[in-house]
């Protein structure tokens, strides 16, 4: 991990201190903020951001008629998952979301989001999970 | 009374994506057409029960609420443009704009409100996203705590973007009170 990783603690899970921030949106498309370890996800006309943390699994799929479609299922409470997550006991009661699904015409642009959130989901969790181990 | 203003580049967002066009606020009302014709949105002043303003990256958006309980997102306006569009609310409809926030913290989990035909998701006090219960065109109960909402196939409002939002769900812990008995299904 680099140095600002490291001051980022697991339990304040994190993506943007200040709207602007956020990486400027040309389209209304999924996109990987790896500096920020976000996704961000076009929900009604707004880019709304999403920790990678909070991914549980991501897969895509396509139909007879060139459409793509991507699912990104997110952690919820009650259901076995990382336990990196220091946040998870305190909000077992608030609303989750659970999971979102999108259709795509760029194949390629689903298979390569779908690669990157796989990649910087597994290099956050080793991170968070190597931290945690060190604290013990 | 002024007789309004214009801006260009404003698109209106919906739940398959956006639509560039131009936006006209005059005393009349709202008038939204798109760019290149074909679609526009017409909003009387009487019928707007309601006005947001979200900061969004490098840019605002503009919520318009009407009475039967629609809700249009307008997005591209500068800094100064909602200084003097509040100026011009308050005067020619007697309406003031309430401020919301984007949540940028990146969490999944919050609460969800429910005014009108829009479910907001919001995280603190912050809102995370608003979806149009009109374009829900079936909802499902899976397992005991699960709620799925699957949107309509609409090819109209977001002909030219790529990604479509098709399906979103909520995970409603046993321990949440904020919908109990019948009222558990947003």
């Amino acid at each position: 991990g680099n140095s600002r990783g490291a001051a980022k603690a697991s339990s304040d899970l994190v993506a943007y201190k200040s709207i602007n921030d956020l990486p400027p949106s040309r389209d209304m498309i999924i996109q990987v903020d790896q500096k920020n370890e976000a996704i961000l996800l076009p929900i009604y006309g707004t880019m709304v951001p999403f920790h990678v943390a909070t991914v549980k699994t991501v897969s895509s799929q396509q139909d007879t008629n060139r459409n793509c479609y991507i699912r990104i299922i997110f952690n919820v409470p009650g259901t076995p998952f990382t336990p990196v997550d220091a946040n998870a006991v305190k909000n077992q009661s608030s609303i989750h979301l659970k999971e979102v699904s999108f259709r795509s015409k760029d194949p390629r642009h689903i298979s390569e989001v779908v690669q990157l959130i796989k990649t910087l989901r597994r290099n956050v969790m080793a991170r968070e999970s190597e931290r945690a181990e060190r604290a013990t | 009374m002024t007789d309004g203003h214009l801006f260009n580049n404003i698109s209106l967002g919906g739940r398959g994506g956006t639509n560039p066009g131009q936006l006209k606020v005059q005393s009349g009302g709202i008038l939204w057409k798109k760019q290149g014709g074909g679609k526009a949105v017409e909003v009387d002043k009487d019928d707007i029960v309601g006005l947001t303003w979200m900061k969004v990256p490098r840019t605002n958006q503009l919520g318009v609420r009407i009475k039967d309980g629609l809700y249009y997102k307008f997005t591209g306006f500068r800094d100064q443009d909602v200084s003097s569009l509040n100026t011009y609310f308050q005067n020619s409809c007697g309406l003031s704009p309430e401020e919301k926030q984007l949540s940028i913290s990146g969490k999944n989990w919050g609460e969800v409100d429910l005014n009108g035909n829009m479910l907001s998701f919001l995280v603190g006090s912050k809102q995370a996203f608003e979806i149009s219960l009109a374009d829900v065109s079936q909802t499902q109960l899976q397992g005991k705590n699960d709620v799925m909402l699957e949107f309509h196939v609409d090819d109209t409002t977001g002909a030219n973007e790529k990604d479509s939002l098709m399906e979103i769900s909520f995970h409603i812990p046993n321990s949440n009170t904020q919908f109990v008995g019948d009222e558990n299904r947003p």
